[in-house]
């Protein structure tokens, strides 16, 4: 057994862990963060991704140990994320969610192409969040969701030439 | 909250469950802790086909392993049919004397937590010898072919027949196109595994059970029989339900091994499959071989179908109905939506070394949508006709209607012609045709392709008793409570598990009781507190679920005006409801108040008139056999000829499922539903090796769609209510995933008809595109002046 700390929500915790457990275990099992869901746990279906320094990661990929003094946020740390609300809502508005096991990982990746650039197609929207399953809503509403959402934040966010 | 136009019903409403989801606040099975919980990881068989021979436990471990020996106690459920041709061997939780799948479960370890269970798992030692595997369904039933059953003649379940008019009479026909179809197996992929947590509750002395599953209900009856307790003594907890599709509706041995150890030792126990297990070992689909011959006239009147169909059922029946519904649902929907009076069908339903088959979104449909529309296409191949022309000129018009069926089904209403006419139209067929004559600058070569479903939904025990079921969901049920303040809650037997019954249903309630929806709560998934109920499947909530809702709510509609009424000194005839109160000529009251009268102030009611608003009722249709949602589905799609690849450029489809409560969720429903036939279509298979190893085990070799692969779809409503059921609605839930397998292939051949390509093999891989366009390219150079006709 190992004992980490992590920055976990901008809260600093220490955990004792196995060296081979998951850093998605971790998060679900030691400290019951939940809103991370695991739909593989070998890296396609992109359920599991949180955040680990800023960067969108898949938290079934990398060692809890790995992850010591890292800066993670998981669903529940976007709570009052301003983009993160925006999203919110136009996945509410476009019927993005249907069974809902998908979506926390679905909206911090989409979170995540949102703060990395612009996407302004469909295409940019779709090849973002090729690595993200859903297996209920077939995607449209999804990526009606983000280019939605994509347009909101731009025009708050840097009034474009 | 903005009301529709034409009040609840109807109204694109926004839906309640999604807040919870959006914050990844939801509560999967897997998201529960109970004090003191201790995982398990299953030992399963590596072997399809062998004798079981020994189970060793670890020494030091021995309490914490459990075989077949310690559930030897464990009652094994008779599934299928109850039809007398019908065999099955028996599906106790853990394999005895012989396995008969690959990922079979032979033993289960309990942990402290899933890894150590696995550690535990290894150390177990498993002695099989190994026998012949069977794998082929058409091979199985060969004399000579390897038994999955002693004493069984050979390895089908059972083998029946559908006969219908004078098939005799076929042999004359002028045209007689034989084909082979092939639509193969994949899984059922929802996003959350299985999964279970049990324990036995000391204090209720019963034994709680939470499980993603989509029949809470049903499964109680299912676990009750098999451990020999008393329903009372067992709750079914299905807590949030990250998607079913048909897969989490029958008694799996996980699920029974797991409930059983939970009666045995004193901490909860819970078991989360991996997608591993998802891929091995949970229900299968699909997977039908159709050797058919189809008859037409010079005109290109269809006249009839005979041949056989084979389904490969996998090595077990699952309780309760086993595989025999996806084979004569295959069969009786053949026909389509075309007059084809001649049919003489031989089914075939086959035992193999592989994951037992169950229901998959669409069950038995996908594939005889495949099988009958192929062949229209080929039929009009043959006489240089458009495919379009020969499906006018056999569709059943909606002056026939209501139709019965050489399968036996009876169509109810709608208008199919005019979805086939739209759908041409919406994706601009003509204009298709046009640009493939210019040809692609890139090389790929365009292909449009058409395709006709209907869905049957809404069956009640007519059907269900027909198809021998020994459950018969022929009916729902809901429970609806007033509180004192006049809010509600209504408790439902169905399962929501992505279908937004929490937003639907609602809806229902709002038009009925005058309140708004916000004042509405839905609650299911706990068989302690819903009425009975069959759960969701067969898409069957709305028309079931939706009408128990409107029928338990009229009730409480009735006494609110009765207690109403007099409070406000008026008759009852002389109230009407509106926006949360009873009005009368002079006055009106709150629903609070008549529901405080109700609960708290019984001196404020009338004589007679006993406390409380509450009411469970339960309803069925006024016909059950049935009400058909339908639709066409048109495909245009680029293909590249040297790689195979499949580019979907325009998806178009136009339905009618009668009446919508909620639009939104419906075209999601659909938008979804073709999601999942295209995998069907091109992407997602589970081969096995001729030693009948799975070979596609993780997402690396199973291939879902992602958002790069599914188009959005054009969709087109037509609305012909159905007339048997509450505000005229159908069921709709897997009409999407019908199609598209279909079209898609049909829109292939389309692309390449000049050469006679065959395409008869489900998925369509860029492998078996390119080979079937190389093989069609060399036998149309060898031969270049017949395959050009
Ligand atoms: S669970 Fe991590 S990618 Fe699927
Ligand atoms: S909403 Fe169910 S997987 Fe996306």
């Amino acid at each position: 057994m190992r004992t980490i700390t992590l920055s976990v929500n901008g809260e600093d915790l220490t955990v004792t862990v196995e060296p081979r457990e998951s850093l998605a275990d971790v998060l679900r099992e030691r400290l019951d963060l939940t809103g991370t869901h695991l739909g593989c746990e070998h890296g396609v279906c992109g359920a599991c991704t949180i955040e680990v320094d800023g960067k969108a990661t898949r938290a079934c990929l990398i060692l809890a140990v790995m992850a010591e003094g890292r800066r993670i946020t998981t669903i529940e740390g976007l709570r009052d994320d301003p983009v993160a609300a925006v999203l919110r809502r136009h996945f509410h508005e476009q019927h993005a969610l249907q069974c809902g096991f998908c979506t926390p990982g679905m909206l911090i990746m989409a979170r995540d192409l949102l703060n990395r650039s612009t996407p302004s197609s469909e295409k940019d929207v779709r090849e973002g969040l090729a690595g993200q399953m859903c297996r209920c809503t077939g995607y449209a509403g999804i990526v009606r969701a983000v280019l939605a959402a994509a347009d909101e934040t731009t025009s708050t966010r840097s009034p474009t030439p | 909250m903005v009301e529709h136009a034409g009040g609840w019903i109807g109204a694109s409403l926004l839906r309640k469950e999604d807040a919870r989801h959006l914050l990844g606040a939801g509560a999967f099975v897997a998201d529960l802790k109970l004090r003191g919980l201790r995982d398990v990881a299953f030992v399963r068989s590596d072997v399809a086909h062998g004798v079981l021979t020994a189970v060793h436990k670890p020494d030091d471990a021995a309490t914490r392993v459990f075989t077949a020996e310690d559930l030897a106690w464990v009652n094994v459920l008779e599934a299928g049919p109850e039809l007398a041709a019908f065999r099955s061997g028996p599906y106790p939780p853990f394999a005895s004397g012989k396995v008969r799948y690959v990922g079979q479960p032979v033993a289960a370890c309990v942990a402290q937590n899933r890894a150590h269970a696995e550690d535990l798992a290894e150390r177990v030692s498993v002695e099989i010898d190994a026998l012949p595997a069977v794998i082929d369904c058409v091979d199985a039933l060969a004399p000579d072919a390897a038994r999955l059953f002693d004493g069984w003649p050979d390895n089908a379940f059972i083998t029946s027949r559908v006969t219908e008019g004078d098939p005799a009479s076929l042999a004359a026909a002028p045209i007689r196109l034989h084909r082979r179809l092939r639509m193969n197996r994949q899984a059922t992929v929802s996003l959350e595994c299985r999964g279970i947590v049990a324990h036995y509750d000391a204090r209720l002395d019963e034994l709680v059970i939470h499980l993603s599953t989509q029949g809470p209900h049903v499964m109680r009856r299912g676990f009750a029989m098999a451990l020999g307790l008393p329903e009372h003594k067992i709750r079914v907890i299905a807590p949030d339900v990250g998607g079913g599709f048909g897969g989490k509706n029958r008694m799996m041995p996980e699920e029974l091994a797991i409930a059983a150890i939970a009666m045995k030792v004193p901490y909860p126990v819970r078991w989360i499959e991996d997608r591993r297990e998802h891929l091995i070992a949970s229900v299968h689909a699909r997977e039908h071989v159709y050797d058919l011959t189809i008859s037409a006239d010079t005109s290109g009147v269809l006249l009839g179908i005979e041949g056989d169909v084979f389904v490969d059922a996998g090595a077990y029946a699952l309780w309760p109905s086993g595989p025999f519904m996806e084979t004569s649902m295959a069969a009786r929907n053949l026909p389509g939506p075309y007059r084809i009076r001649h049919l003489d069908i031989r089914t075939h339903t086959v035992a193999t070394n592989k994951a037992p088959l169950g229901p998959y979104r669409g069950v038995g449909r996908p594939g005889a949508c495949f099988a009958i529309e192929r062949l229209v296409d080929e039929v009009a191949h043959a006489l240089g006709r458009e495919p379009i022309d020969i499906r006018r000129l056999n569709m059943v018009t909606s002056a026939e209607l209501p139709y019965d069926t050489a399968g036996g089904l009876r169509f109810d209403t709608g208008d199919y012609p005019a979805a086939l006419e739209t759908a041409i139209e919406r994706i601009g067929f003509s204009a298709v045709r046009a640009r493939q004559k210019t040809g692609e600058p890139d090389g790929r070569v365009i292909g449009v392709g058409i395709a006709f479903y209907s869905e049957q939904s809404g069956h009640g025990m007519a059907e269900w008793t027909k198809r021998k079921s020994r459950v018969v969901p022929g009916y729902e049920s809901a429970r609806v409570r007033m509180l004192p303040d006049g809010s509600v809650v209504i408790h439902v037997g169905v399962q929501n598990h992505g279908q937004g019954h929490e937003t639907s249903l609602a809806q229902i309630a709002a038009h009925e009781l005058g309140l708004d929806p916000d004042r509405i709560s839905i609650r299911y998934g706990d068989t302690a507190t819903a009425p009975f109920g069959f759960g969701t499947f067969a898409s069957r909530s709305i028309v079931f679920s939706g009408g128990a809702v409107a029928r338990s709510c009229r009730m409480i509609v009735e006494k609110l005006r009765l207690i109403g009424a007099h409070l406000l000194q008026a008759t009852p005839d002389a109230v009407r409801i509106e926006h949360g109160r009873v009005l009368s000529a002079t006055g009106s009251v709150s629903f609070a108040e008549i529901a405080a009268a109700a609960s708290i102030r019984q001196e404020l009611l009338p004589d007679g008139v006993e406390p409380l608003l509450e009411v469970v009722s339960t309803y069925e249709p006024t016909d059950s056999r049935g009400v058909f949602s339908y639709g066409t589905h048109a495909a245009v799609v680029a293909v590249e000829p040297e790689t195979g690849e499949v580019e979907i450029l325009d998806y178009v489809v136009a339905e009618d499922c009668g009446t919508m409560i909620n639009p939104l969720i419906v075209d999601g429903q659909i938008q979804g539903g073709i999601a999942q036939g295209i995998g069907t279509a091109l992407y997602e298979e589970i081969p096995f090796s001729d030693l009948g190893q799975p070979l596609a085990t993780t997402f690396a070799d199973y291939m879902v769609p992602g958002a790069s692969e599914i188009p959005a779809v054009d969709i087109a409503h037509a609305c012909t209510p159905a007339l048997v059921t509450e505000y005229g609605v159908k069921g709709m839930g897997e009409g999407g995933a019908i199609a598209p397998p279909a079209a898609l292939a049909n829109a292939i051949a389309d692309a390449f008809r000049d050469i006679g390509v065959r395409i008869d093999e489900t998925p369509l891989t860029p492998r078996r595109v390119s080979d079937a366009v190389a093989a069609a390219r060399s036998a149309h150079a060898a031969q270049p002046s017949e395959a050009a006709s």
